[in-house]
């Protein structure tokens, strides 16, 4: 695999008849090896339908979906990463395309393998989702199900007597447990886990102050350079991402804007111009709005330039839908094609006595609008596409103007002031340039992408777009829903009851326990409902403390919250849980040692907070508040802007965080999938730190994660790229999901495409 | 619907530039490139072998259209080169060659793409950089009160392109004319934002080159008959110019979306005609003179103005719109009604001309920024590659304007360039290692690279086995007759340096190109004396060098990035 060619074919494609060289190592993925010819295997394939018409169809098995996996891992493993290559795709039409999008990369091979076309189109529809990920994607995936394979080899309920078929469906049933296990271990207990264990160390990329959250520039500066690591040219990367941080804070009017994701997002294709045949380095930024298009008449003009937008023809025609002309002589005609000529000057007059200067129009205007224009000195700008006008409605909030407005003879409403408009020439082409004043959140600037090859500004024009994804998924909270265990659980599962505590207290916990079991008693029947929070405890000290048990959802207690509110929350609280004096007072003294420890380490800017859940668990309190009036479901939140370091921190630490609880598991199901889980996630850090020798290597990772979740210190890496949280789980939920799909699946079915011939080849081979 | 049809599964390569096959077209399309470059260049013809049009030439532009690459990774090399071109019109080949050899270079070094990327990427900063400091001297200031580096810089770019088939007389009179074309389009009264006019190259062939000529104002092409009855009279004062943009047939446009129900005795024809007509009578009481039409204009209004002395033209084209609104400022008019006085424009006079076996109309403007070049040539494919010529030494002209730079030709740039590196290197490895992550010793490898395929592009110059030489002052390029021995005395062989700037008999030491030589610093600066005395001095344009050598030195980093080739099948 480490050299020569993968050829990923299929089965109904020839493999035999691509062209190869004789030494190039080939890897096929299709399923059952009898199939295999040198040969067009569709021939063959429709031959032995007739004939038989069970080889049609093929199991579908974890070893099917792995040998696919597999083969897509390969490819994926060449480009993950800091150190991954480009990939050249080219089109039928002869254009080339340069990617190290996954997706992009899996929908060029234009698989036909059934599972691995399910595979694709799961990376694709979570790649819309989140923008990021789809490598990671691939490769996660081929661990679970090596995992699965190993878990079946070991199995000995697999008896070698059993004919062939029992056996195939005996293991889908298997299967079908097993996937059963994994959705539920997702739905109810991954929440869980991420929450209470992993949420401690966060970092956040806001820096929150008396004014509510801002954005830090390295904060996000680090976020996007290891984004651009993985989507571009290792050449490229970082003069990319300090070109799209320049635009975000340029474009943000306040630091705390980060609704303007959504708008880069959405409006991206109006945000960018592509040029090629000039260096990546010409790449800019300009102030203001580019049109995609040239003016129909410019005429310059300096000062206080009015525009208004139109979205109709301002020449009055002859007759409108769904109505009908009566032309009775010729006099009339002319009399009315004169009133037409003098009514579209009278419109003219009109908008140049309102000052208006510039004329932007979704519709192509006749030649004599555009020659009144002129006349009046109007600069006009024709066929502005719906989403152009939609984003020009956005940030100058200007709605179009209608005709009859136009002709009366009042003031138009509806202009805005730009400060400049000109002609805009990239590489002989001109375009229209408009100084947009904003009165939203957004400033409007325009990226302008440079590149040798049409190619390269279109891989950076689809990274840009996947990263103002990503930042937009970043940026909003991520829900987390799971059941709260419920008082006769807690004993069976030991997390419910420790979740405050790091596993190497766990001796401790069992005292604990205790004390918690006779509180318990102490108090009323009444107590139901367990909820633990795990920023209960931010210092050693505090483990001391028992649990505290309440009769209603407990409110959680935030550090980060300031002396006035927790005055105003402690007596609510003591009315809400009566009979658990001891454990409120312990709380209370708790605080201020809170106060005391909570230490603020700047981790190369990214202010770490110690006490996790400070400063943006906030509005979390108030969801679970609400959320939580139905008996024994919780939501919680991975709060906006939550960042990890990169190069599998967050993999390494979920992997210890499964192995623990799989560790205090009593369901075998649970444990098996929970350690299933935690091993194939270490496959991701493993890949990445490959190639990296010294501190960055994986073992040095591994350790100081696991020291950093000993600690409950924040992580620290050699690195310094960050990599939002959200993503990262809404990952590890998709991937769970896509391999829940796949082993859903017991047998797949080749259908003849009876009325559609494919080809003429294959018909002539059937002769 | 279109047929549905499986699509076929892609070919997945990895690593592309491992493989033998990639690394012979590689070296199979350089040595095409190569052995186009320069003025002693060889041609290639291209043809389909099908029949139809031979094609002659040693231009980028021409050889990579008509080239068929099939590999996706020599796509990427010629679609880049071709962008650049597209851009710059100059500097095609050097781009290629430089990347070619870059390609080369950098995979028999065997360091990691990704430090031999970074590497390139500081190197070329190290170039970009120097080229554009105040110290460097292979950097000419253009001095636009003289036409000494503008005519040489225009004459260069005419010798590089052999195809075109020209005597030393014939270079010295097309350079004149396109220098004089591009002086033509610069506006007299200059304002704060300067908008050039256009010169229009109009074909003659089968003339002589030294027919070729320049005329201020428009030519329109068109028979002798049509010519003859259009100009009747001559007015010794200057014409009154009416330009229509909206079509003079008669047509009915505004109909809208409803219906338009016309009763059985109404005859819209005649109305419409009315119409016209009474433009006409309009455009007659106004005193205008010539009517030009984009579009077609009706023959019996046509007929009405010849009746009344107005010369019509119509089937002008949209292409000639805007240089005859810029040259007439007349205003194109989209109305049949009323015509505002200001939508007039006018020209100082009007001839018929003839050419050889072609008849013109001649607009001659007040001021003239827009001029046509009539261009001659004996044979077809020298004009094609003539033409060509001249528009990218118009182009060139242009970007001069830009930036008021040249720098020097002939291949001197190249070594110089190099040198400079090798010095830099040697000398200050430390201060460069010190921030990057990656040692000296490959610094030393890839600058050896680097610098050598900047030299081998000089040495493409050479074409007939002759010396290339270096010389260790100035770190100019010299190229002298193969020498039977090593015992020849070099100032006597050679006589100048490639871009004309030194002669050889100023006590100078060599060496040859290809051999290694001891890094020494090139003379930093450059006696502004010496470029004055240099009578025929060659000089490349520094907007499309300094591009090229950049879009050079990324499209080799993009192709040595390559892990996978994905090829659609479909």
């Amino acid at each position: 695999m480490a050299s020569g060619d993968t050829t990923v074919t299929s089965v109904s494609a020839g493999a035999g008849r691509v062209p190869m060289p004789r030494r190039a190592q080939r890897l096929h993925f299709r399923l059952p090896p009898r199939l295999f010819r040198p040969r067009p295997p569709a021939v063959r394939l429709r031959r032995r339908g007739r004939l038989d018409p069970e080889s049609m169809a093929s199991p579908g098995s974890v070893t099917a979906a792995l040998r696919v996996a597999e083969v897509l891992e390969a490819i994926a493993n060449r480009c993950v990463g800091p150190e991954g290559g480009l990939v050249l795709c080219t089109k039928p039409t002869g254009e080339v395309l340069l990617s190290r999008d996954g997706g992009r990369l899996l929908e060029a091979l234009h698989l036909e393998h059934p599972l691995a076309r399910m595979i694709v189109a799961c990376v694709s529809s979570h790649l819309k989702k989140t923008g990021d990920g789809a490598k990671t994607f691939v490769i996660f995936l081929c661990h679970l199900l090596r995992g699965l394979h190993a878990i079946r080899e070991k199995d000995p309920f697999t008896s070698e007597n059993i004919q062939t078929h029992e056996r195939h469906w005996k293991n889908c049933s298997q299967w079908k447990s097993v996937s059963q296990a994994l959705l539920t271990f997702q739905t109810q207990i991954l929440d869980r886990i991420v929450d209470q264990y992993l949420s401690r160390h966060y970092l956040s990329v806001f820096s929150s102050s008396a004014k509510g959250r801002t954005l830090r520039r390295r904060s996000l500066e680090s976020l996007l350079e290891a984004y651009f690591c993985g989507r571009v040219g290792r050449n490229n990367c970082r003069f990319i991402s300090q070109l799209m941080c320049d635009y975000v804070f340029k474009c943000m009017a306040c630091e705390s804007g980060v609704e303007v994701f959504e708008l880069m997002d959405s409006c991206f294709f109006e945000l960018n111009v592509g040029v090629s045949g000039l260096p990546v380095s010409a790449s800019r930024i300009v102030d203001g709005l580019v049109l995609h298009r040239d003016f129909s008449v410019y005429c310059p003009a300096d000062g206080d330039i009015r525009m208004v937008m139109v979205t109709e023809a301002l020449q009055p025609l002859f007759s409108s839908s769904k109505s009908e002309f009566m032309l009775n002589s010729e006099a009339q005609f002319q009399a009315s094609q004169c009133w037409i000529v003098e009514r579209t000057e009278a419109v003219m007059k009109h908008l140049q006595s309102q000052n208006i200067k510039l004329l932007l129009s979704s519709v192509k205007q006749p030649d004599l609008v555009v020659y009144c224009a002129r006349l009046h000195s109007i600069s006009v700008v024709e066929c502005l596409s719906a989403e152009e006008v939609s984003l020009i409605q956005r940030i100058t909030g200007l709605p179009p103007c209608v005709l009859p407005r136009v002709t009366s003879q009042g003031e138009i409403l509806h202009t805005t002031s730009v400060k400049f408009c000109k002609p805009l020439i990239l590489r002989s082409k001109r375009y229209v340039h408009l100084g947009l004043m904003s009165t939203r959140v957004f400033i409007p600037h325009c990226m302008i992408l440079c590149g040798p090859v049409p190619g390269l500004v279109q891989q950076h024009e689809s990274a840009l777009h996947g990263a103002f994804k990503m930042l937009r998924h970043s940026f909003t909270d991520l829900d987390l829903n799971y059941i709260i265990q419920t008082e006769d659980q807690c004993d069976s599962s030991p997390l419910a009851s420790n979740s405050s505590r790091d596993s190497h207290h766990l001796p401790e916990i069992g005292k604990y326990q205790d004390i918690t079991v006779k509180n318990k008693n102490k108090s009323e029947s009444t107590q139901t409902y367990l909820r633990v929070y795990s920023n209960l405890v931010a210092s050693d000290t505090e483990l001391e403390m028992p649990v505290p048990w309440s009769a209603q959802k407990e409110t959680p207690i935030d550090a980060s919250l300031t002396g006035d509110i927790r005055k105003c929350l402690s007596p609510e609280r003591n009315w809400i849980i009566e009979g658990c004096e001891l454990s409120i007072e312990n709380n209370s003294t708790g605080h201020p040692t809170a106060e005391d420890t909570r230490t603020e380490i700047s981790y190369e800017n990214v202010q770490v907070i110690s006490n996790p859940g400070k400063g943006y668990t906030l509005p979390v309190i108030y969801k679970s508040l609400e959320a939580c009036t139905s008996r024994g479901y919780c939501s919680s939140t991975i709060p906006a802007g939550c960042v990890l370091p990169v190069g599998g921190h967050f993999e390494i630490l979920l992997h210890c965080c499964l192995l623990n609880y799989a560790k205090q598991c009593r369901q075998s199901a649970e444990a098996t999938v929970g350690t299933l889980i935690a091993n194939a996630l270490l496959g991701i850090p493993k890949i990445l730190c490959k190639p990296q020798k010294g501190k960055v290597s994986f073992s040095h990772t591994y350790l100081r994660s696991l020291h950093a979740l000993q600690t409950g210190q924040p992580v620290v890496s050699g690195q310094s790229g960050l990599e939002p949280v959200a993503g990262k789980y809404q990952l590890l939920t998709s991937v769970l999901q896509c391999l829940v799909k796949i082993l859903t699946i017991d047998l797949i079915i080749n259908i003849k495409r009876q009325p559609h011939k494919t080809s003429d080849e294959d018909s002539e081979d059937e002769l | 619907m279109s047929r549905f049809e499986a699509k076929k599964p892609s070919l997945c390569k990895t690593e592309p530039l491992t493989s033998e096959r990639v690394r012979s077209t590689l070296s199979v399309l350089k040595g095409i490139l190569a052995s186009c470059y320069g003025p002693s260049g060889r041609l290639k013809q291209l043809h389909n072998g099908l029949g139809g049009s031979v094609c002659t030439t040693s231009q980028s532009s021409a050889l990579l259209r008509n080239l068929s690459v099939t590999h996706p990774v020599l796509k990427v090399l010629t679609a880049s080169v071709q962008n650049h071109v597209s851009c710059f019109s100059d500097c095609g080949l050097f781009t290629a060659i430089l990347c070619c050899n870059l390609i080369e270079n950098t995979q028999r070094i065997g360091l990691t793409p990704m430090k031999v990327m970074k590497l390139n990427k500081d190197l070329l900063s190290f170039c970009t950089s120097y080229l554009k400091s105040e110290a460097c001297s292979c950097r000419i200031p253009v001095d636009f009160s003289s036409t000494h580096i503008l005519l040489g810089l225009v004459r260069s770019i005419l010798t590089s392109k052999p195809a075109c088939m020209l005597t030393r007389k014939e270079t010295d009179h097309i350079s004149a004319l396109i220098l004089k074309s591009f002086l033509l389009t610069i506006p007299e009264s200059a304002e704060d934002r300067i908008v050039l006019g256009k010169s229009i190259i109009v074909s003659l062939k089968g003339q002589r080159v030294t027919d070729s000529t320049i005329l201020p104002g428009l030519l329109i092409e068109m028979s002798e008959i049509q010519l003859r009855r259009l100009l009747p009279t001559r007015k010794s004062s200057a014409l009154k110019v009416a330009l229509f943009c909206v079509s003079l047939s008669g047509d009915f446009s505004n109909a809208g979306e409803g219906t338009v129900v016309v009763p059985y005795q109404v005859s819209l024809e005649n109305a419409v005609l009315e119409q016209l007509l009474n433009l006409g009578r309009q455009l007659v009481s106004d005193h205008v003179d010539l009517v030009l039409c984009q579009k077609v204009m009706h023959p019996s209004l046509k007929q009405f103005f010849i009746e009344h002395h107005v010369i019509a033209i119509d089937r002008a084209g949209v292409t000639l719109m805007e240089p005859l609104s810029k040259m007439t400022g007349a205003t194109p008019i989209g109305s049949l009604d009323t015509i505002a006085s200001t939508a007039y424009g006018s020209v100082k006079d009007l001839h018929s001309a003839r050419f050889g076996s072609k008849h013109f109309f001649h607009l001659i403007p007040h001021e003239a920024t827009v001029c046509s070049l009539l261009l001659c040539s004996r044979n077809d494919t020298a004009w094609e590659e003539l033409k060509l010529a001249c528009q990218t030494a118009l182009h060139v002209l242009q970007l001069t304007i830009k930036e008021p730079w040249v720098l020097l030709g002939g291949g001197c740039t190249e070594t110089h360039l190099a040198a400079h590196i090798r010095h830099k290197v040697h000398n200050k490895a430390d201060d460069i290692v010190k921030e990057d992550g990656y040692s000296q010793a490959e610094l030393l490898i890839a600058a050896e690279a680097f610098c050598s395929a900047l030299e081998s592009v000089a040495g493409s110059l050479e074409h007939d086995g002759g010396e290339i030489l270096i010389d260790m002052k100035y770190g100019h390029f010299w190229s002298g007759q193969a020498a039977s021995a090593s015992v020849v005395s070099w100032p006597d062989m050679l006589s100048r340096c490639g871009c004309g700037l030194y002669n050889s008999q100023e006590g100078l030491s060599w060496s040859f190109l290809r051999s290694t030589y001891h890094p020494f610093a090139p003379q930093a600066c450059l006696s502004q004396a010496a470029v004055d005395s240099a009578s025929n001095l060659i000089v490349d344009c520094f907007t499309a060098k300094l591009s090229g050598l950049q879009v050079a030195v990324e499209t080799a980093n993009l192709i040595l990035d390559l892990s996978y080739v994905i090829e659609d099948k479909n």
